[in-house]
């Protein structure tokens, strides 16, 4: 090569060339051996060119090194656009070979599950907490002092009927407690802060009682309040706000008189019928009244302060400084209203497939 | 309790219609179940609360209904002639035993006994009576018309004419209205005569003085009896009538001229028979009068409402109790013109202190007037430490995929587990399969719990369950709460790949997870002191800081048996107290330099704990070892018998400057030099 015009002769034969050979290149190997062959930095026919550049006249060397520049530029961006084009392809049809089965199942894991108890447990216990209450443990086996006789159920009470007892072989005497109600006795004899009292005492009891809709253990939670200046609207005031958190504010709040040994007024709560809505025709679960029993309550009773306080050797509630309520239901009734369970049994059958309705 | 509402308006002139009537009775107190419909009549089944004892019957339903409604209550017709001999001349009343029976009135009755009118009839009817002859029914109308159950003794029956309240004599037997011979205890009272004992008192009349079609005089005893006394003989007796059921939780003292006097009206209206003159009384024990103080303040306070003077005088004096105010202006005392002086009727017991009034004002002012409040928390609160770590475990293991589970206390001695510290018994147990509380949660609760599944064709479980256990010592029983586990059948079946058995490590790992996060102690697994319901050679003891603490294995073969499982189930069970709430993560700052890693084989001999090997291992690596772990163990082809092969990864890494590689061979060679001093033949570095 000699003249500018040799070389521009090259170049354009070149370019035709190499629109040939991108034109039948059909792999990314083809294509880089087309990269080596004009653009290689050793062997390329472009680099070549350049290495001539020296050898033509000085006054032909700008024009001819802008004409190969333009030649190499636009090589350059002709390779780079078919392997552009190539990683596409070849990423498109990887994406098409590696389709899987989408409809198929995630990989099998064994699922675990709260008991229903525990989450309504739990949900109770978060409920009162947000109120201001602790949350009280006390023992399943007590003694006749804690279960009936500090919660004015003097031996003979008639009030004992309704809990009839197991008791416990050997001595001292102990039985198992038939209610919760032992933590409102237990939360104020070892109580830290006295006389204020704000505690939830969830847990087991046990009555000899078993048929469809009772159990010889089952659950309840008792709650407690005790300070200066509580009143009946305390007591009203809390536990509606409690039952609207649990089952929703559409839920209407019936407050009624009834009878505890241990309160005094005391006051029965009943919610409107999850399952009529109130509508009474022909709810069974209502009975058609409407409402359903959701717990019991009342002021503390004046005798209970007083047991509290022979015990503990000193006026520490004294009934004519300080008033309180006390509150209680069953966990596992709650469950059934809030979940339509109507066995009471299934809660403790450990049947798998009762307790994955929970998961 | 049925009450035909007609039979309430016979004493109060009620307008509102029979629902209005029990939701208004309901919001009293006296609550409705629901109501019956018999043609015209209504009938409210209420459920009256056991101190309320007066309102046990049509009169006091009324009294209270009137109260509510401010309407007049009309009182009992107690009008009646007298004809014939005097009563005293057949009969002689006498109380020989005082604290049984305060109070006890009689009068003699001419009657001609039949069947009863239909009036009759169908009142007892609609109140749920069975009709018996006209005199029987009549003393039954009467309690259920005002409250006192009486008796009717057929006068020629009782021998020397006598009626005597007085204790039972040791072995004494009376047979009841019910034909049975019932064996009495000197605790027990009766009403007796000359010779013996013809009724239980408060409780049912006997056989041998009953009233029959040929009982032309009878004897109409009403008595007021000591309620602990009737309540502790029903009991003891097993016997439980509509006479105990008022006495026992205290009729009404004085109500039993009353309900004579009612009687007799109602033999004169409805021509059958005439009253003798003369009503014999005789009184034991006395009944005081009760008059308590209500203060109005002390009321606001209790009831958070605001009631007037008037509106509690009101309520009071409409239920029958008698309300002075003492100091009206406060003269005498400065305050006590807020006081009201308050007589309790004889009809209520249940009224002993003052707030028993406050529930009366509340009730008949209305529970749903007064305005609701929360009163505000004094303390922020919260779950303890140990409420805590239950929760925990209950969410871990759920995302662990174990379900919860709850069995009942109650178990089978039989089939509690010695070794688990003794068994508490119960004393009257409903039956002997549950005679004992559990000293385990897994035996057999968990163990029943699996069979029950398997039998229902469930196989793979996973089961953990939170509850206490109970064991005895001389200060009673020890209730310790427990975590459980089970793990049962296989990994879940799916397309991915196929199931294996799940084995004594898927619990391992388990365990493992919650101790990592739940206790400070340090843990080890021991093969000493598990308890011999356990495959003895899959079975360890979980120490936590030496102490032991619970175990973990698979089930003994025989147990397997003994309870029809199937497969291998894997149990544990641990102390909850032993484990503590995790406290906040405390942060530790981590090396960036670079790690090195080198994988080393060892052949073992089988008997030899892993853990020895790795322990081993890692104390000769020394401090820039961050981690060495057991990453493969195979027995088989290529390694002789009687050993293993055991795989360990060592990351070597250094908080301060990278290690050269001739550092970390040194710490290797060390590894490999106690190996071999061992014995253990290494395979070359993998």
């Amino acid at each position: 090569m000699s003249s500018l015009d040799d070389l521009k002769k090259r170049v354009h034969e070149l370019r035709e060339r190499l629109e040939g050979e991108l034109a039948s290149a059909s792999d990314t190997a083809a294509l880089q051996a087309v990269r080596d062959r004009f653009l290689g930095r050793k062997a390329g026919e472009i680099t070549a060119l350049f290495k001539d550049l020296g050898k033509l006249a000085a006054d032909a060397r700008k024009e001819a090194g802008e004409a190969l520049n333009a030649v190499k530029e636009w090589s350059e961006g002709k390779i780079g656009d078919a392997e552009a084009r190539f990683a596409r392809d070849q990423r498109e049809s990887r994406l098409v070979s590696e389709r899987i089965d989408v409809s198929l199942p995630g990989r099998a894991r064994a699922s675990g599950s709260k008991h229903p108890l525990t989450l309504v447990r739990e949900e109770v216990e978060d409920v009162f907490i947000g109120l201001g209450f602790d949350i009280f443990d006390g023992p399943e086996v007590d003694d006749d002092f804690h279960c009936f006789e500090a919660l004015n159920m003097p031996a003979d009470h008639p009030a004992r009927d309704m809990q009839d007892t197991f008791y416990l072989e050997g001595a001292p005497p102990r039985l198992l407690r038939t209610h919760t109600s032992t933590g409102q006795i237990r939360s104020m004899l070892a109580n830290e802060n006295p006389p204020g009292v704000r505690v939830l005492c969830p847990g087991r009891v046990f009555r000899r009682d078993d048929d469809i809709t009772h159990s010889p253990m089952f659950h309840q939670f008792e709650g407690l309040v005790i300070d200066r200046g509580i009143s009946l609207g305390d007591l009203m005031g809390t536990l509606e706000a409690f039952i609207h958190a649990l089952f929703g504010k559409e839920y209407p709040v019936r407050f009624r008189p009834s009878y505890f040994p241990y309160t005094e007024p005391s006051v029965e709560v009943d919610m409107g019928c999850s399952t009529c809505k109130g509508r009474r025709t022909g709810c069974r679960v209502c009975k058609q009244t409407g409402w359903v029993e959701i717990l019991g309550s009342g002021m503390v009773h004046p005798a209970v302060f007083e047991s509290v306080n022979a015990r503990l050797g000193r006026v520490v509630y004294d009934p004519a400084k300080v008033s309180g309520f006390a509150f209680g239901t069953g966990i596992e009734r709650v469950a059934m209203i809030k979940y339509g369970i109507s066995d009471i049994r299934l809660f403790y059958e450990s049947d798998v497939r009762f307790l994955e309705q929970f998961s | 309790m049925k009450i035909p509402v007609s039979w309430v308006k016979d004493f109060v002139d009620l307008a509102v219609e029979p629902q209005q009537l029990a939701d208004d009775l309901t919001s009293i107190g006296l609550a409705c179940d629901g109501i019956e419909t018999f043609g015209r009549e209504a009938v409210l089944d209420l459920d009256i609360t056991t101190n309320r004892v007066d309102a046990m019957n049509m009169y006091g339903v009324a009294r209270e209904a009137a109260a509510f409604y401010s309407l007049p209550l009309k009182p009992l017709d107690l009008d009646f002639e007298e004809s014939g001999v005097s009563s005293n001349d057949v009969l002689r009343i006498e109380i020989a035993a005082k604290d049984l029976c305060p109070r006890f009135a009689g009068r003699v009755f001419d009657v001609r006994v039949g069947p009863s009118p239909a009036w009759l009839k169908d009142r007892l009817e609609l109140a749920g009576q069975r009709s018996i002859n006209n005199i029987v029914d009549l003393s039954n109308y009467v309690m259920l018309e005002m409250g006192q159950p009486t008796h009717a003794f057929d006068l020629v029956r009782l021998r020397g004419g006598l009626l005597k309240a007085r204790m039972a004599a040791r072995d004494e037997v009376v047979k009841t209205l019910d034909e049975v011979d019932r064996a009495l205890a000197p605790s027990m009272g009766v009403v007796a005569d000359a010779l013996g004992a013809l009724a239980i008192a408060g409780i049912m009349g006997g056989a041998s003085s009953e009233i029959s079609d040929q009982t032309r005089t009878v004897a109409l005893e009403a008595a007021y009896w000591n309620p602990l006394l009737i309540r502790r003989a029903a009991k003891a007796l097993g016997m439980h009538t509509d006479a105990s059921h008022r006495f026992e939780r205290g009729a009404d003292p004085a109500a039993g001229p009353i309900a004579i006097a009612r009687f007799a009206n109602l033999v004169a209206r409805g021509g059958l028979g005439n009253a003798r003159p003369g009503l014999i009384q005789a009184h034991g024990s006395q009944i005081e009068d009760r008059h308590l103080i209500l203060s109005l303040d002390n009321l606001d306070a209790r009831l958070g409402a605001s009631v007037s003077m008037d509106r509690a005088q009101t309520t009071l004096t409409s239920l029958g109790f008698e309300v002075s105010q003492p100091d009206p202006e406060g003269a005498v005392h400065l305050g006590r013109e807020r006081e009201l002086e308050v007589g309790v009727p004889t009809w209520r017991g249940d009224c002993t202190r003052e707030v028993d009034l406050i529930e009366e004002v509340a009730r008949h002012y209305g529970l749903m007037k007064i305005a609701r409040t929360v009163p505000a928390s004094r303390r922020a609160a919260g779950l303890t430490p140990a409420q805590r770590t239950e929760r925990g475990l209950k969410a871990l293991l759920a995302g662990l995929g174990y379900r919860e589970v709850l069995h009942l206390n109650f178990v089978s001695s039989a089939k509690c587990e010695a070794s688990q510290g003794g068994v508490v018994r119960i004393a009257n147990p409903l039956s002997v399969e549950q005679d004992a509380l559990r000293n385990s949660l897994v035996m057999p609760g968990l163990l029943e719990g699996l069979e029950r599944n398997q039998r229902r064709g469930a196989r793979d479980v996973q089961f953990f369950e939170l509850g206490r256990t109970f064991s005895p010592s001389p200060e009673g029983p020890v209730e310790t709460p427990r975590l459980a586990l089970l793990i049962s059948g296989e990994t879940p079946r799916g397309w991915t790949g196929r199931p294996r058995a799940l084995d004594f490590f898927d619990l391992k790992r388990t365990l493992e997870e919650i101790l990592m996060r739940h206790s400070g102690a340090e843990v080890t697994f021991d093969r000493l002191g598990v308890p011999p319901f356990l495959h003895p050679g899959r079975a360890v003891a979980i120490r936590l800081g030496g102490a032991t603490k619970g175990y973990l294995g698979e089930v003994h073969p025989d147990v397997i048996e003994a309870f029809s499982l199937k497969d291998r189930p894997i149990v544990a069970e641990i102390d909850l107290e032993a484990l503590s709430s995790p406290g906040p993560p405390e942060f530790h700052s981590f090396s960036r330099l670079p790690e090195a890693v080198r994988d080393l084989s060892v052949l073992v001999p089988s008997t030899t704990p892993a853990s020895d090997v790795v322990a081993l291992a890692r104390e000769q690596a020394g401090p820039s070892a961050r981690r060495v772990d057991l990453i493969d163990r195979f027995e088989g082809a290529g390694v002789p018998r009687g050993e293993v092969s055991l795989t360990l990864s060592f990351l070597f890494q250094d908080d301060a400057r990278t290690l050269s590689s001739e550092e970390v061979e040194r710490s290797m060679d060390a590894v490999r030099a106690s190996f071999s001093k061992r014995g253990y033949n290494l395979r070359g570095l993998a």
